[in-house]
């Protein structure tokens, strides 16, 4: 059965979003169009990439971005939780003093077992963004692509059935309250393309069997073409192909077939997610900006506005 | 360095890296069918949880075995075999404990653990570390000729390289002495010379809880005869991966996000002195950069055709097209950009493979990217 998709009003009034989505979907764009779109209707919304070695977000707002939240624009802020600076953070709360904590963390064995322990950089990751989900009104997550999302997301179920007492398993309880929130919301990007499209149910199907409480996710269906040619309209393309033109007439029929393909995938996308996740999806066009670049992502945003039926802000 | 030398001369693994959704497992899967053709004993070993390897190669799936796949449906020189195997980090990881454990009680006892039950399974790394160990078991028996690793879809391009070596360091000989010897108050003197290490147990314990900190020194000691054995595997794949007989193609797509993740993959493996054989830029659009007027060119020819269509339908699929063609000429010229920056980094050959009507689903598509591949390194034309 396919319940109705949530508006994209109840992501960016909720509290927490976590986007995750096959490499390459454009994950980013999406996680930082959302925030513009929040940002716009007067959240204060933090952006935040788990460890990730070279910030996207950096290059889309054109400045660096580090563990600290930076202001990027208005309402807007962004960070990259790095795992050793989030377990010194993390350390730091555990134990009260700055001296030990120091000494703790300088020790080089120390260093080597933290950073080798099971489950340790994803309990880490999470409490950090638990905590920054205190500080702003909504936090957008940007997960790392699908495999390693998952690992994430189940980490505290598995770090609890390891530790039974101790702040690690506190945590670990608070991390996973967080993932079961009512206002905390999945977003799985995907393509109009059979394979990722098959890798968007598989993540899906683990994460619902291995992360429990966790709600129904909202698929973005990025790069969209929403079917415009007619039967008729195909019936002649093909008459067209099929005598045989040359050079510039094939290339023209090309371009053509191109546009076809792209509508006819996107077709069979919708019906394939619709009908094995179970949700009605959002799906936004193919922009024609250079990927990582504000200017698409402002794009975006406002066709992720459109898709609402709430009269956000910033829909132009 | 020729694509075909990188496969043939002398090499017995080669590895695909780059970022995930670009065409690496068929980038992988297509150079293995090549060699197998030209008779070749050749694996292709792929981590890639999406089974689509599997799909391409005419398989519903894997196990955690080498499979072979039936060629009868391309030319193979004799001898020439194609195997696959999808590899289950679980399973490799609890197959690799049975073999090296110096009984079978310790390997039970480990396979129990709760700590290793975790590790195995989720421990960032163990993926690329399990890879690594495959590998060393499979180039090392030789029993094939080639061996073509298709790498995991990493989160970060650089725990490629880092992560397995991140579990090795788990096994390093001083942290776990430490742990298998936590510090003890012996006397006046050993409590000052130990004072540091007491408190730092002291809160480890308070941080992780002393029961894990028990079950943890449980587990290492039941490890202890496997550390030098595990490190030992790591060294030579390390080993491998600098030798000769290896060599890295590295595989992107013609987007900024893709290419990005290509130059530094170039810039790792070239301050690791490994072997570049060089880039595949797959998924390319093709288009001449001319505007086109497709009424010019189409509209009579459209006009006869669509005779026994509804009558708007010339016009309005001569308008689509030019339309198309412009979306595709702008989208054709970006990604001509972005292959000269990947030549600026790139080095061996650089290939580009054009996006194929279709998906690559079967082993002629398979074959069909292999002629792009290996036939002339200038042929990237063909439709």
């Amino acid at each position: 059965m396919t319940q109705q998709a949530f508006d994209i009003a109840d992501l960016i009034f909720g509290k927490v979003v976590l986007v995750t989505g096959k490499g390459g979907v454009g994950k980013s764009s999406v996680t930082a169009a959302l925030g513009r779109l929040a940002a716009a209707q007067g959240r204060r919304v933090c952006l935040v990439e788990a460890d990730s070695q070279q910030s996207v977000l950096a290059g889309i707002f054109g400045t660096p971005v580090g563990y600290e939240p930076k202001q990027v624009a208005e309402n807007l802020y962004a960070c990259n939780v790095t795992w050793y600076e989030a377990l010194h953070d993390w350390v730091e709360r555990v134990v009260p003093s700055k001296r030990i904590v120091d000494m703790i963390l300088d020790n080089r064995l120390v260093r080597l077992f933290l950073d080798a322990v099971p489950g340790n950089r994803e309990v880490v990751t999470l409490s950090k963004i638990t905590w920054l989900s205190e500080e702003f009104d909504l936090v957008i997550v940007d997960l790392p692509a699908s495999g390693h999302a998952t690992a994430l997301m189940q980490s505290p179920q598995r770090t609890m059935r390891l530790f039974n007492v101790g702040p690690l398993f506190t945590r670990s309880q608070e991390s996973q309250a967080l993932l079961e929130h009512a206002r905390t919301h999945l977003v799985l990007v995907a393509l109009p393309e059979e394979m990722v499209v098959n890798e968007t149910v598989e993540t899906w199907q683990t994460l619902n069997k291995g992360v429990p409480g966790l709600s129904v996710p909202l698929v973005i269906l990025n790069r969209a073409s929403r079917p415009t040619l007619g039967v008729d309209e195909i019936a002649l393309l093909d008459r067209l192909s099929a005598a045989d033109p040359q050079g510039p007439m094939a290339e023209l029929l090309l371009a053509g077939r191109w546009e076809a393909r792209l509508e006819d995938a996107t077709g069979r996308a919708i019906e394939q997610i619709e009908e094995r996740i179970g949700v009605k999806l959002i799906d936004v066009p193919r922009l024609s900006q250079a990927e990582g670049s504000d200017a698409l992502v402002r794009a975006l945003a406002s066709a992720l506005a459109r898709t609402s039926e709430r009269g956000l802000k910033g829909r132009s | 360095m020729t694509p075909r030398q990188v496969v043939l001369d002398g090499r017995r693994l080669v590895v695909c890296v780059g970022s995930g959704g670009v065409g690496k497992t068929t980038s992988a899967a297509s150079m293995g069918l090549w060699a197998a053709m030209q008779g070749k004993k050749v694996l292709v070993l792929t981590i890639d949880p999406a089974r689509r390897l599997a799909n391409s190669l005419g398989l519903t799936e894997f196990g955690n075995d080498e499979r072979r796949i039936d060629l009868s449906d391309v030319d193979v020189v004799d001898g020439g075999q194609l195997w696959a195997m999808m590899l289950d980090t679980q399973t490799t990881f609890n197959e690799l404990i049975v073999q090296m454990a110096p009984n079978q009680e310790t390997a039970q006892r480990i396979l129990d653990n709760p700590i290793y039950q975790t590790m195995s399974d989720t421990f960032a790394g163990s993926q690329e570390y399990m890879a690594a160990e495959k590998l060393h078991d499979v180039v090392s028996t030789g029993r094939y000729d080639l061996v073509v690793l298709d790498t995991p879809p990493v989160k970060n391009a650089l725990d490629f390289f880092e992560a397995p070596g991140r579990l090795s360091r788990f096994f390093d000989r001083q942290v776990i002495s430490w742990f298998l010897n936590p510090p003890k108050r012996t006397g006046l003197l050993g409590s000052l010379k130990q004072g540091t290490s007491t408190v730092i147990w002291k809160m480890l314990g308070y941080v992780f809880g002393h029961d894990f900190l028990e079950d943890l020194s449980d587990f290492l000691l039941l490890f202890q005869d496997m550390y030098e054995g595990f490190r030992e595997r790591h060294q030579m794949v390390l080993k491998l991966f600098r030798s000769q007989e290896c060599s890295f193609v590295t595989v992107c797509a013609p987007t900024e996000p893709s290419v990005e993740v290509a130059g530094f993959f170039s810039k790792e493996l070239s301050q690791r002195s490994y072997s570049r054989g060089g880039t595949v830029v797959n998924q390319v659009h093709l288009c001449g950069d001319v505007v086109l007027d497709p009424q010019v060119l189409l509209g009579e020819q459209a006009k006869e055709l669509s005779q026994d269509l509804q009558d708007w339908t010339a016009a309005s699929l001569v308008a689509r097209l030019g339309a198309a063609h412009r979306r595709l000429r702008a989208l054709a010229a970006g990604e001509r950009l972005l292959i000269q920056k990947v030549q600026s980094f790139s080095s061996g050959f650089l290939l580009e493979i054009p996006r194929l009507e279709g998906e690559v689903n079967d082993l002629k598509g398979l074959a069909r990217i292999a002629s792009i591949l290996f036939d002339d390194a200038s042929v990237s034309t063909d439709s």
